[in-house]
């Protein structure tokens, strides 16, 4: 039955890197999955700068599992709309529960994520910072580097080279290096890729 | 034959009233974020079809006949939609 949970929360869990706050009344649902790490996430935009929802995280070392749920707040702090650029700050926090070798308690996130992109370019970090008492204060942080071959239109589907740095010491793969393929056409979007060390990436976001 | 003219005079008003709104918006550049200005305008009974175009970073509103909307109800969707308004042409 656990596994059977796992398998669907890997299907139907959701986080991307970036989209954290989308359009006034948008909802997120978006899914993070490495073969050591998920991410799911649930959020609506209740304005084009804030968003809430349910995010819950695995990650997995050691054959232990450290899992977490958090009600979250994203906060879009800062966008510039150029010419032919975007840019954003979003700060996120969160309030929840962990849970570690069956020991659950309250826990809290926060963290910050910047991104800036073109229709050809697109670079993101994010760092977050997670924290249960006694237990653990753990940072993650992610950085990714993209190009698009070409730039399609609205409708059409579009295509993305990216590479992903990871770092997770809840995970076992602690610093992880991912090239992975990127696309999106209309609402959904999805990736794949493989770490260096070979450990598989899956993700899915759809807007709606 | 008066029907006639009467019909022909009523349609020509009609397209004459048929609007298309041109709104170049910036910020522009992912055609994913950027589905919230079409959900947004396609909600609203008054318009006939949208278009995007990320080139010409145009967003093209076709309006029913004799139907309008105002700059600042653009404004607002636009912005709703997390981007920033540079220029709205009417035609």
């Amino acid at each position: 039955m656990l596994r059977f949970l796992t398998f669907l929360s890997i299907l139907f869990s959701l986080q991307v890197s970036a989209h954290p706050v989308i359009y006034k009344g948008g909802w997120v649902i978006s899914s993070f999955n490495m073969d050591n790490m998920n991410d799911q996430q649930l959020m609506y935009s209740f304005t084009s700068h804030f968003a809430t929802g349910l995010n819950s995280y695995r990650f997995t070392k050691d054959e232990q599992d450290t899992d977490l749920l958090f009600a979250k707040l994203n906060y879009l702090a800062w966008r510039y709309n150029g010419d032919k650029s975007q840019a954003n700050l979003y700060l996120h926090s969160g309030v929840g529960f962990s849970d570690q070798q069956s020991i659950s308690q309250g826990a809290l996130m926060y963290g910050a994520e910047m991104d800036w992109e073109t229709r050809e370019l697109f670079v993101g970090f994010k760092h977050w910072q997670y924290y249960a008492p006694h237990q653990f204060d753990m940072p993650v942080s992610m950085a990714r580097v993209g190009f698009s071959p070409f730039t399609a239109p609205f409708d059409s589907l579009q295509s993305w080279f990216m590479v992903q740095a990871m770092y997770a010491p809840l995970a076992s793969e602690t610093i992880s290096l991912t090239p992975m393929l990127r696309f999106f056409y209309k609402n959904v979007l999805w990736e794949m890729g493989a770490s260096s060390k070979g450990g598989w990436m899956l993700n899915l976001m759809v807007h709606y | 034959m008066k029907k006639f003219i009467l019909v022909a005079l009523l349609l020509s008003s009609f397209s004459l009233w048929a609007k298309t709104i041109k709104v170049e918006v910036s910020g522009m550049v992912c055609s994913m974020c950027a589905q919230g200005i079409e959900k947004k305008f396609k909600k609203m009974d008054v318009v006939n079809s949208i278009k995007v175009d990320l080139d010409t970073k145009l967003v093209h509103i076709e309006l029913d006949d004799d139907q309008d909307i105002s700059d600042e109800v653009i404004t607002k969707n636009i912005v709703d939609s997390g981007y920033n308004v540079a220029k709205i042409i009417r035609e």
